[in-house]
């Protein structure tokens, strides 16, 4: 009874104190402990609960081979519910059996036995000072990563050796690049791409153990284009721009090299032993001579007024009723616009009756056919283009045209009586002494023995050549090319009376008959053959078909 | 013409062969340093240090990786381990347990311990190996490395006698150090003890030694060469 009393008793005792809600703690745990540097250590644990008092807490220690429990010598250097171990505390290689107990007015409560080596708990803090730069000065560019070890760490007695490890990923992307196993504080790392941002962070192990923490974020935006590559094709441009203003500067200096490479000058008349300058300088029997340099021709017989040196070729029918001589006192200039006057040697060379023959012989059969404007001017034309147009070699019988100087001599011989007989108003083809073989008979000009302004005279019965000269009179008659004139009326044997209204060119002005004989030659159908340099036609009629032109640059 | 090729031919091959003894000979006896310039003649001791101390991180490492294989092998529990069990044939040797412990004894002490480790494990290393082959239950590939532990044992105790002559040759330390006494005499002290380890233990131990042994040499030789990459 007693007994049970007591009993009952101490059980409300008890039982009151619990209604107090003060108890002994409970048990802590520790929650582990970590070495920075391997030269301290510290241990945290989490206590239990209070019981409702004030609780603290001891760590008590063991060390492998050492007899005694030690108590933990700094409880507050890091922070709550630790342990600081100190460099003269820490024992590397050296096992450590650590417990905590947690005391208050009701008791007190152990945790478990942590058994620890330093050298399991070795973890670092993070690198620090982790800059990145972007490194434009190398061709190619990269970023320059750098780092500072943690400052805890010695690093220069050998005790500790320190691993980094990096990891690089573009901020917005997923996948981290990994750089392991780098010994030293920097690092390059190439193959960026411009214009984006990249984070970079750094990590560390002491001695291969555990890893620490990743450093901070560190950020760094790769400009748009490098500075290189802009300096690159800043200096393609200028060196590319080089040639090409210097090619300007050349196209511009020698403009006029490059206007005649692009624009070639129309050749000019190249008469062989002729000076266009001659021209130019208006003298007209240095012009003359030169025309006539290299010509062959026949000794003609002076003649004996020489100022009687024209021809005159008119479609009025007033001169008829006139001395078809008379007109041989008018001095015209019908011939050329440049004013061409005749040597006396040129009329030396007239030739007389007896070389009349040859004047009058046609070099082949060709020149009969060539009578035509067209081929004559075409022939004409192959011998401009083969060589001098008043220099036919002698041995050359076709598309020879000595037009001008057979001009003048004509005209020359007009005022020569015999000589007009022969060879005046004859547009020939000068073709040498050895004419003669050609064929004669192929001969169809007739002779003019006088040009007026109003009628070209003919003389047909005079032509000792050509047999087949009356029937071709006939024909030339009535078949006359549309640029010629045509023969209105044939007066007996020698006079002939044009149209007046054929061939403008044959107009009557004697102004404008400079003009007129350009005229001729423009309208002519083959003219433009003809159009540089001398084109002189011959014509079945004896017209003077064409001017010499000297076309000067 | 035939017949005097031969004898020509072995006389050309004399010739380059004395030749290039020479060189060789030469070679051994030129100096890296030319001009003796201060710190120059140590180049070659720090390349020494390197490679001892390139020898024993493996060394190391491959005993880490038996020790792991070990506690997946048997995960023996820790509760019958304890530390009281756990009781290395090396603890006799004195080791410096501290950075600053390590700084303050002599450089002659601190070779002398690096070699007495190097030589204690020498024979347990071999037995383990042994009887390591004799299980069936190791993977070949953990016999491999116990046999390649124990060769570099005696490979790295080698290194460092090789150090050890370098630096007394330079006058750096003094000639105490020797040959450490007789293996034999080291055994037989410890032939009882290591027998009865048991192999997880017995790696334990060998894990923190070769751990010990790598640190002394890199402090070593950041006492003496310094300049060269401490």
């Amino acid at each position: 009874m007693r007994g049970d009393l007591g009993l009952v008793m101490l059980w409300m005792l008890s039982a009151a104190k619990e209604c107090d809600g003060t108890s002994p703690p409970g048990k802590p745990a520790l929650v582990g402990c970590r070495s920075p540097e391997k030269e301290t250590f510290t241990c945290w644990w989490k206590p239990g609960s209070d019981g409702g008092l004030p609780t603290t807490h001891r760590l008590y220690y063991e060390k492998e081979k050492e007899e005694g429990i030690h108590e933990c010598p700094d409880y507050h250097s890091a922070g709550n519910n630790s342990c600081f171990f100190g460099k003269n505390y820490t024992s590397i290689w050296v096992e450590y059996s650590l417990r905590v107990v947690a005391f208050n007015a009701l008791g007190n409560a152990s945790s478990d036995t942590l058994d620890i080596d330093v050298m399991k708990v070795l973890k670092s803090d993070a690198p620090e000072a982790v800059t990145v730069l972007v490194d434009e000065n190398l061709n190619t560019p990269c970023l320059n990563i750098s780092w500072k070890r943690p400052s805890k760490v010695d690093v220069t007695k050998g005790w500790v050796s320190l691993t980094y490890e990096l990891r690089v990923k573009v901020q917005t992307g997923l996948d981290w690049m990994m750089f392991t196993e780098v010994a030293q504080n920097s690092l390059r790392m190439y193959n960026i791409e411009p214009g984006v941002t990249y984070e970079v962070q750094v990590r560390c192990s002491l001695d291969h153990s555990s890893w620490s923490d990743w450093s901070k974020a560190t950020f760094v935006e790769v400009p748009g284009y490098f500075r290189n590559q802009r300096l690159v094709w800043t200096l393609v441009f200028v060196f590319s721009l080089i040639p090409f203003l210097a090619a300007i500067c050349i196209l511009i200096l020698k403009r006029k090299l490059v206007k005649q490479w692009i624009l070639p000058p129309i050749p000019g008349p190249k008469i062989k032993g002729l000076d266009a300058q001659l021209f130019k300088s208006g003298r007209s029997e240095d012009v003359a001579n030169a025309l006539i340099a290299n010509q062959n021709f026949p000794p003609t017989s002076v003649c004996m007024d020489q100022t009687e040196e024209y021809l005159l070729v008119s479609e009025s029918n007033d001169w008829l009723l006139t001395d078809p001589y008379r007109s041989q006192r008018k001095k015209k200039s019908l011939l050329t616009p440049s004013d061409l006057n005749l040597d006396p040697e040129i009329q030396r060379e007239v030739s007389t009756p007896g070389h009349s023959d040859r004047e009058k012989s046609k070099s082949s059969e060709d020149e009969k056919d060539d009578f035509t404007p067209t081929s004559r001017c075409q022939s004409k034309e192959n011998m401009s283009n083969t060589e001098p147009l008043l220099l036919p070699p002698p041995e050359k019988h076709q598309n020879s045209s000595v037009n001008v100087v057979n001009e003048d001599a004509a005209l020359l011989q007009t005022t020569c009586e015999n000589v007009v007989q022969a060879v005046a108003g004859y547009v020939d083809i000068q073709q040498g002494e050895n004419t003669q073989e050609v064929g004669v008979e192929q001969w169809a000009y007739s002779q003019v023995k006088e040009v007026d302004e109003t009628i070209l005279l003919i003389k047909s019965h005079n032509l000792p050549v050509s047999s087949a000269s009356q029937p071709r009179e006939g024909s030339v008659a009535e078949s006359v090319p549309t640029d010629y004139s045509r023969v209105k009326e044939v007066k007996g044997d020698n006079m002939v009376i044009l149209h007046k209204d054929l061939h403008k060119s044959l107009c009557k002005k004697k102004e404008a008959l400079d003009t007129e004989w350009t005229n001729q030659n423009t309208k002519m159908p083959h003219s433009s053959d003809c159009s540089k340099g001398m084109c002189l036609e011959m014509i079945g009629d004896g017209y003077v078909d064409s001017v010499p032109r000297f076309s000067t640059e | 013409m035939m017949a005097h090729i031969r004898p020509v031919s072995a006389v050309w091959v004399g010739i380059i062969c004395l030749v290039f003894s020479s060189r060789l000979s030469t070679m051994k006896a030129a100096s890296i340093c030319p001009n003796d310039q201060t710190g120059c003649h140590l180049l070659p001791l720090a390349n020494l240090f390197d490679r001892v101390i390139q020898h024993s991180a493996r060394m190391h490492g491959i005993s880490d990786d038996l020790h792991s294989e070990f506690e997946l092998y048997f995960l023996p529990s820790k509760n019958q381990i304890g530390r009281v069990s756990r009781n290395c044939h090396t603890s006799t040797i004195l080791t410096p347990n501290g950075k600053e412990n390590a700084q303050r004894i002599a450089r002659e002490e601190l070779a002398e311990i690096i070699l007495k480790l190097l030589v204690a494990w020498r024979d347990p290393l071999w037995h383990f190996h042994q009887s390591m082959s004799q299980h069936d239950e190791f993977t070949n590939f953990s016999s491999n490395k116990s046999l390649e532990m124990s060769d570099m044992v005696h490979e790295l105790r080698k290194g460092v006698l090789k150090v050890v002559e370098k630096m007394q040759m330079l006058g750096i330390i003094s000639n105490s150090v020797g040959d450490t006494g007789s293996p034999e005499a080291l055994l037989t002290s410890d032939s009882a003890e290591w027998r009865f380890m048991k192999d997880y233990d017995l790696l334990y131990c060998f894990r923190r030694d070769s751990n010990k042994i790598q640190n002394y040499l890199k402090i070593l030789k950041c006492r003496i060469v310094p300049k060269h990459g401490c």
